[in-house]
């Protein structure tokens, strides 16, 4: 435990001197948000989510990027794969709960009528699935223009997929629109929330699944190696 | 003096292109050994399959003991200062906070670098200093094998002397060094060397 802290302490003191990415993962955000505010409020909703879910993927890939050269040092230093990709996954969760916080209590007093317990849930489950989305992409393109198009492509297709769809089902952050629809709709039953549980819930799965074998894959001990 | 590393009957090809062909090699402790040849000759190549960061097509690797690594580039985080690669790389080796920050900064003072306390962010760093850095973290816990990949790029004169004195320094307290090198005058500092270099080329 204490060498995965050791990691997301690291981790955080890196994001945290990214200065300039600091800025724009608390602002883009607010951009998405005001971009609906005033025609279709309720859209603000699904648009400030989908602006956290993006600027922390973004914030993941760049981490997992830059985390490549120095992760082979670390294993052979004594730390285990897990510890390295646990440790900054939960730096990166740290971080998103410190940015989606001010947009939940923007939403809170800016916005009303809305059940203010179904977008806490929203923003605590796009942190939740974000961070590792990132990071996955980091792993599996492990060049930063790739993944930054693929983020974009999945946030576009997010936007104007009818969400009613099956493709849109496929989407990592189809979870926001379903248990946003709960807190927005005043007639909307909980089994919206219950359709966007499983969803985060599957999504995560697979995201911590492909970090897991990415890592395990690409730091294992070879086995040419024997050590005694 | 015990076996800490060898490496035997290691191949590795790149496409079609064989870069190692049937190479071994045997380190004691209290040993340094050199390895040498022409660019693109697998020197490099050579050092990440022994710290098993590279997969041979054929070959084993045993290691007696752990293992300390400096690559000839990268091996830091950018946003990161000295004291906190100290901290980082220490606690994979169990070392405490403390621990690993005086261990980290004694083996910076030892290589002319007396402000590793107070440097700023890695990627502030001169290239000679972070190869400082680079050559300290593969130091830090006293790892019994020591890799190091050419690790005194971009050191001045007074770096590159304390370097060497510093390979000594664990040679003399029984650790086992590799040091990938291109600087022929400096082969009598070593106690092998292993010449890579193809025969067709010599």
């Amino acid at each position: 435990m204490k060498k995965t802290l050791t990691v997301a302490e690291m981790a955080i003191r890196e994001i945290g001197r990214r200065r300039g990415v600091l800025i724009l993962l608390a602002l883009l955000p607010l951009a998405f948000y005001f971009s609906r505010r005033g025609e279709a409020y309720w859209q603000s909703v699904r648009f400030v989510c989908l602006g956290i879910g993006w600027t922390m993927s973004t914030a993941a890939l760049f981490a997992g990027n830059a985390a490549r050269g120095i992760e082979p040092r670390l294993r052979i230093s004594g730390y285990a794969t897990h510890q390295l990709y646990l440790g900054r996954l939960v730096a990166l969760w740290a971080v998103g709960l410190a940015l989606a916080t001010p947009y939940f209590l923007l939403m809170r007093f800016d916005l009303d009528n809305l059940r203010y317990s179904a977008i806490a849930l929203i923003l605590a489950l796009t942190v939740l699935v974000s961070a590792p989305f990132g990071l996955a992409l980091s792993a599996l393109l492990p060049r930063e223009l790739e993944g930054m198009l693929v983020l974009l492509t999945v946030v576009a297709m997010q936007m104007m997929l009818n969400p009613d769809g099956t493709a849109a089902h496929l989407l990592p952050f189809w979870f926001s629109r379903e248990i946003g629809e709960y807190a927005i709709v005043p007639e909307a039953g909980t089994a919206y929330v219950e359709r966007g549980l499983a969803h985060a819930a599957v999504t995560l799965a697979i995201f911590l699944a492909v970090i897991a074998f990415a890592a395990t894959v690409r730091l294992r001990r070879r086995p040419h190696m024997s050590i005694a | 003096m015990s076996l800490r590393l060898e490496a035997s009957k290691i191949t590795k090809r790149y496409g079609r292109r064989t870069v190692l062909d049937n190479v071994g090699l045997r380190v004691h402790a209290g040993e340094v050994l050199a390895i040498i040849g022409a660019n693109g000759c697998g020197k490099s190549t050579l050092l990440r399959i022994c710290a098993g960061l590279l997969s041979p097509d054929s070959g084993q690797v045993r290691v007696h003991g752990t293992l300390g690594f400096c690559p000839q580039e990268g091996g830091t985080a950018e946003f990161l200062t000295a004291d906190e690669h100290f901290v980082l790389v220490g606690a994979g080796r169990g070392a405490s906070r403390g621990r690993a920050r005086s261990d980290g900064r004694a083996a910076a003072a030892s290589l002319d670098w007396a402000s590793a306390d107070s440097a700023g962010i890695s990627r502030q760093l001169s290239g000679g200093t972070r190869q400082k850095l680079n050559l300290v973290l593969a130091g830090l816990g006293e790892p019994d094998v020591l890799l190091l990949d050419e690790p005194y790029q971009g050191f001045d004169n007074g770096s590159y002397l304390d370097f060497w004195q510093q390979v000594w320094r664990w040679r003399s307290a029984g650790k086992a060094v590799v040091v990938v090198t291109h600087l022929l005058n400096e082969l009598r500092r070593a106690d092998t060397v292993l010449d890579l270099t193809p025969r067709s080329a010599r």
